[in-house]
């Protein structure tokens, strides 16, 4: 991929020569789309130039059907925001230069995305830190102007009272297309959640899809410097995404705390203090057991994809076999239904 | 003899991660070896457990549906919990087809769900608190050992 990445470059930076690529490597994780991280040199008027870019590729299948340009848009719009992100260069949608569309960013070198190295000592000073941070993001997430962002150009906002509807209703469809054995814990759930709805939120915003420790890029220090992987974000409730980062699955072995580094009702607090809001603790539980529902879908989607064989990824496989019934089981203990 | 299918699948897996492993450089490939070493030793608890979790199961439903019937509205899902217990008399062995089996039987305990929760009445509660235990046990019969 490597002479496919210089040959694309070449055309996308103005009066360059000479472009190489080096470094080319596969990054762990990204179930959702291939991503690579390179280095590029080139020359400019003879001067020499270098820089570090992470590449997103599309899969012949995902976990997550989802919309790069949807993806692109919404890392532009936080560009220049409190809410740290890395700098968008380029979306391609044509399949021609690397064997499927892509787009490229900017790398931000220097920090981890490691889920469990926050539960170490090494952050015991920091932790609390990080979390509070971590939630004030999500609040300046969810209030971002978005009808000025290239979110507009991209995606309409639901009415408020139809947040609920239109989520629950993507994922029950996912399921549907999905499921390879009948779901009748997932499909009880769905049943609660439409027969007791949340109140509209007070305002659409947009909503990440997937925020939760592991999807963020932060220092040893504790510095929180890019929130990735908006492959699911959309226009709702902002209280879906509070809900999500509270689900077990997220905890990463420490029960009751969110990400493996702060309380429930903590993150809550440094939520609700952010956001200058009080949390409505039902919203928030029906928004808990959609979060489950949607993982269940999400599970199921990697699990058609790889048993189909449209996916050789093996973390499709493994997502399958280890996760749909420890989604059960969530979905079970969120309805109060659990052992 | 010969190992058995789940010593092979568990060897393969320590090999993969003991000898194999330490050779590799590259995050990615690193990543994937611990999945596929992950994935071996699930493979092998399956494999040993499948068929007996399956009839497990199917046998559980088949109780569950014959105390069912009588309380069910409906007279054509009251039959159909009835007639499920040919289910049980298969001749077919290989997982497939027990897999097969067990999907229409969870198939009929959803749509039995459905209909017991827009029922009235205290033998229609009773009924649904036992449908939700036998949901709580089918997770346990799939639950892997290593996984919280």
């Amino acid at each position: 991929m490597e002479a496919e990445l210089a040959r694309y470059l070449a055309h996308r930076l103005e009066g360059a020569s000479e472009v190489t690529i080096s470094n080319l490597s596969r990054i762990p994780g990204g179930a959702s789309r291939e991503t690579w991280r390179f280095d590029a040199s080139w020359e400019v008027g003879g001067v020499a130039q270098s820089e570090g870019f992470i590449v997103r590729k599309d899969p012949p299948a995902s976990l997550v059907e989802s919309d790069r340009a949807v993806e692109y848009a919404f890392y532009g719009a936080f560009e220049g925001t409190s809410v740290p992100v890395p700098r968008m260069r380029w979306l391609e949608e044509e399949a021609s230069h690397l064997g499927a569309p892509f787009f490229i960013m900017e790398r931000i070198d220097g920090c981890e995305a490691n889920t469990r190295a926050l539960q170490t000592p090494a952050f015991d000073a920091s932790r609390d830190g990080v979390a509070r941070r971590f939630y004030a993001i999500l609040a300046e997430i969810g209030r971002l102007p978005w009808e000025s962002s290239p979110i507009a150009a991209v995606m309409g906002a639901p009415a408020p009272g139809d947040c609920w509807k239109r989520e629950l209703g993507y994922w029950e469809g996912m399921i549907d297309a999905n499921e390879l054995s009948p779901q009748p814990i997932a499909r009880a759930a769905i049943r609660w959640l439409r027969a007791n709805p949340p109140p509209p939120p007070a305002h659409v915003g947009p909503v990440h899809g997937d925020y939760r420790v592991g999807n963020f890029l932060y220092t040893r220090e504790g510095e929180i410097r890019a929130i990735l992987d908006w492959e699911m974000a959309h226009l709702g409730d902002p209280l879906e995404d509070l809900a999500w980062s509270f689900m077990e699955l997220w905890e990463w072995g420490r029960s009751g705390y969110p990400g493996g580094i702060v309380l429930t009702e903590d993150a809550i607090r440094y939520y609700e203090e952010a956001a200058g809001t009080t949390v409505d603790r039902d919203a928030l539980h029906w928004w808990l057991v959609f979060s489950c529902v949607k993982g269940q879908g999400i599970w199921l989607t990697g699990a058609r994809s790889f048993q189909e064989g449209r996916s050789r990824e093996l973390i499709h496989a493994f997502t399958s076999h280890n996760l749909i019934n420890t989604q059960d089981e969530a979905i079970l203990r969120a309805m109060g239904r659990g052992a | 003899m010969r190992p058995d299918p789940p010593k092979v699948l568990m060897g393969v897996a320590v090999a993969l991660m003991a000898d194999v492993a330490p050779g590799l450089s590259a995050p990615f490939a690193m990543q994937s070896l611990g999945i596929a070493a992950g994935l071996l030793g699930m493979a092998a608890e399956e494999f040993d457990r499948a068929a007996s979790r399956l009839v497990e199961e199917d046998r559980a439903l088949v109780v569950l549906f014959e105390r069912a019937a009588p309380v069910v509205a409906s007279q054509g899902l009251a039959s159909r919990l009835r007639e499920a217990a040919a289910r049980l008399v298969g001749v077919d062995l290989r997982v497939s087809a027990l897999q097969r089996d067990n999907d229409v039987l969870r198939a009929l305990l959803l749509e039995l769900h459905v209909a017991i929760e827009a029922q009235p009445g205290a033998d229609a509660r009773a009924l649904e608190e036992a449908i939700w235990d036998e949901l709580r046990e089918s997770t346990r019969r799939r639950h892997f050992s290593g996984v919280r």
